[in-house]
């Protein structure tokens, strides 16, 4: 890699740790998700980098345009009072599960880099990570798993739906059908 | 590592794009309040004068878009106390770069043969030869030549995604800005904004697919290439353009969409507490999108660069399979008239734009989101479908059936020719045709009666 690609490298990177980090550690929610869209987007720039720009276009798509819009969208209609909540309950049995479970991922990334040979990538052609690569693959070779993971999907919205609509009441209609709840609610 | 040549060729072309959409969007700040004053029978802007030696320019109103910029720079640059002073700085650059970067992709010409352009032969006297319609320069790379360059500022593999990765990062400035301003009218706008955005941000992408599938391309040039050989956008995806249309003005929040700023409601939505020039980004930048979105209705809907029957060889107009006329045109040419239609086009969809935005009353709030989720979704889904049933069926068709829809698209063309011509004639006859004056009143509106004869109620002011 030369020079400029690996200081791309090095910039996307720290940056996307940099946000990653002020996205946990942000006192104030729309700046953590201010921070994760930082993120996102320096994850797409190493995409790019690794010729996957498909990749990178849905990164921005999905995650930047919608999921971030998404948080800021719940935080600014709850407000910033109801998700702030900074207990400093049982601060010291969570240091210490936190530090666990950093010990032991730092201990199997160790693992897992110390261990195993050096990946062989395979020589890849041109056109990889491309539109018609992904589209190609996706829908003849893994067409099984890919119409599998769309109905998962649509499980879920569907699932979405039914809790939402279980939880709507109407007061209008209510009211309207029944003329003695409204006329109680006037003392 | 690029060359030097390829070096400039890129600054070239970034300063036209740039150039172009900074200097329109800048006039149709102008063009918004002449076409309203028309619209609604005023005068429009006159009041910016200059005056060098006692004589005052007025230049039609254009200085008042200068003005404008004098005021944004000059006014306090007011931050709310109790807002968040990095965000709210934020927000206006993380509206204007997506426009910004959104035209790297958009094609202004085809591929450019620099050593075509013209040449000098032996004698010293200059040379302007023509390419071939397809296919490469006449002097290729191998044999010194330069390689022909895109006018376009970047041509990416994933071409239209790149538009709508970026088109998804201006609703979180809109959001920011309102939620950073610390006013309850600025949160509305924003949620608005947002909302809005969100929900037709599906329209643009859907309404797409159905050319896409068509075109089999992602990339900008290949389907205005697509449209010259074939028939434009418009003619093939008739649905999907007006779907794309409206989304495009939902998502640059105009006029009949602009519940995130309606001032009867929310004073100015979520760049309620702006000024100066972080505010003038903002309505910059909303201008600006007016000319990205007509750019993209252009390259994707309109032809692009394509004139019909003009080709990289010259005009050839061929119906079916019939040839009726074939001039070849030298290089040059063929490139200054493609480069000029494009931006002519561009401009003309602006104007469409403007007009559109002085003619209709805004949206109901439920009334818009109706619109998105219950009209336009289940549309563009359908032309999806049908456009898929469709293209299966032809594509299994005979060549006979091949050969008719070559003849139509040509058709096609032609009516589009015929109606550029009509419209281009009748902009010159209007501007030759000597106008009638009309007098200016200066004063009442008894004085203005006075002078027509008088009203039938006042016969006395008749004498």
């Amino acid at each position: 890699m030369n020079v400029i690609g690996s200081l791309y490298f090095y910039v996307c990177a720290a940056v996307a740790i940099a946000g990653a980090i002020a996205t946990v550690t942000a006192r104030n929610p729309i700046r953590g998700a201010v921070s994760l869209l930082v993120m996102v987007v320096s994850i797409a720039g190493l995409f790019l980098a690794l010729s996957a720009e498909f990749l990178a276009a849905i990164q921005l798509i999905v995650y930047a345009g919608a999921i971030v819009v998404l948080f800021l969208f719940v935080i600014m209609i709850l407000g910033e009072s109801s998700s702030s909540v900074h207990d400093k309950k049982r601060i010291v049995s969570r240091t210490l599960a936190a530090a666990l479970l950093g010990a032991v991922s730092l201990g199997a990334i160790v693992l897992v880099v110390g261990v195993s040979t050096p990946l062989q990538a395979p020589r890849i052609r041109a056109g990889f990570g491309g539109i018609d690569a992904i589209g190609r693959a996706l829908f003849s070779d893994w067409v099984v798993p890919f119409e599998l993971s769309s109905a998962l999907l649509m499980v879920a919205v569907l699932g979405a739906v039914a809790i939402a609509k279980g939880d709507i009441k109407r007061p209008l209609e209510s009211a309207a059908t029944t003329p003695g709840s409204a006329s109680e609610e006037q003392p | 590592m690029m060359s030097l040549s390829e070096t400039i060729w890129a600054v070239v072309k970034i300063l036209i794009m740039v150039g172009f959409l900074f200097n329109v969007g800048g006039l149709l700040t102008w063009l918004d309040r002449r076409q309203s004053a028309m619209i609604q029978d005023r005068i429009g802007p006159n009041r910016a004068v200059i005056k060098v030696f006692g004589i005052e320019f007025r230049l039609g109103g254009l200085l008042h878009p200068l003005a404008d910029g004098v005021k944004f720079f000059f006014k306090e640059d007011f931050i709310p106390p109790r807002g968040d002073k990095l965000l709210f700085a934020v927000a206006p650059i993380l509206v204007m770069a997506p426009v910004l970067a959104l035209i790297a992709v958009i094609p202004f010409g085809d591929k450019l043969c620099v050593d075509d352009l013209w040449r000098t032969t032996d004698t010293g006297s200059l040379l302007f030869p023509a390419v071939p319609r397809y296919g490469s320069c006449l002097i290729p790379v191998a044999r010194g030549g330069i390689a022909a360059i895109d006018l376009q500022v970047a041509s990416l593999n994933v071409g239209i995604l790149y538009v709508f990765a970026l088109a998804g990062q201006g609703i979180v400035g809109a959001a920011l800005a309102g939620w950073s301003s610390d006013n309850k009218f600025s949160l509305l706008g924003a949620l608005r904004a947002a909302s809005q955005m969100v929900s037709y941000e599906v329209t643009i992408g859907m309404s797409l697919v159905g050319a896409l599938m068509i075109y089999g391309s992602v990339r900008m040039g290949d389907m205005v290439r697509w449209q010259g050989d074939h028939a434009w956008g418009i003619f093939i995806q008739p649905l999907a353009f007006f779907m794309f249309f409206m989304a495009a003005v939902a998502e640059s929040k105009r006029i009949p969409f602009d519940l995130p700023e309606a001032e009867s409601e929310l004073v100015s939505g979520y760049f309620t507490e702006y000024s100066g020039m972080k505010f003038g980004m903002f309505y910059f930048a909303e201008y600006m999108e007016v000319v990205t979105s007509s750019m993209l209705l252009v390259t994707i809907f309109l032809g692009g660069w394509q004139l019909p029957f003009l080709h990289r060889d010259g005009l050839t107009i061929d119906i079916g399979t019939w040839r009726a006329l074939q001039l070849p045109m030298n290089h040059l040419t063929v490139t200054a008239i493609q480069v000029c239609t494009f931006f002519g086009k561009v401009l003309f969809l602006c104007w469409i734009q403007c007009f559109v935005r002085w003619s209709l009353p805004r949206f109901r709030y439920d009334q818009l989101m109706k619109l998105c989720w219950r009209i336009l979704l289940p549309l563009s889904l359908a032309n999806i479908l049908v456009t898929g049933v469709v293209y299966l069926l032809l594509d299994h068709a005979g060549p006979v059936l091949g050969n008719t829809l070559q003849m139509i698209g040509d058709l096609t063309q032609a009516v589009v020719a015929i109606a550029i011509t009509y419209f281009v004639l009748s902009i010159v006859i209007g501007l030759i045709r000597p106008t009638r004056r009309t007098s200016w009143v200066v004063g009442s509106t008894a004085k203005l009666a006075q002078r027509f004869g008088g009203t039938p109620r006042s016969p006395r002011m008749q004498a």
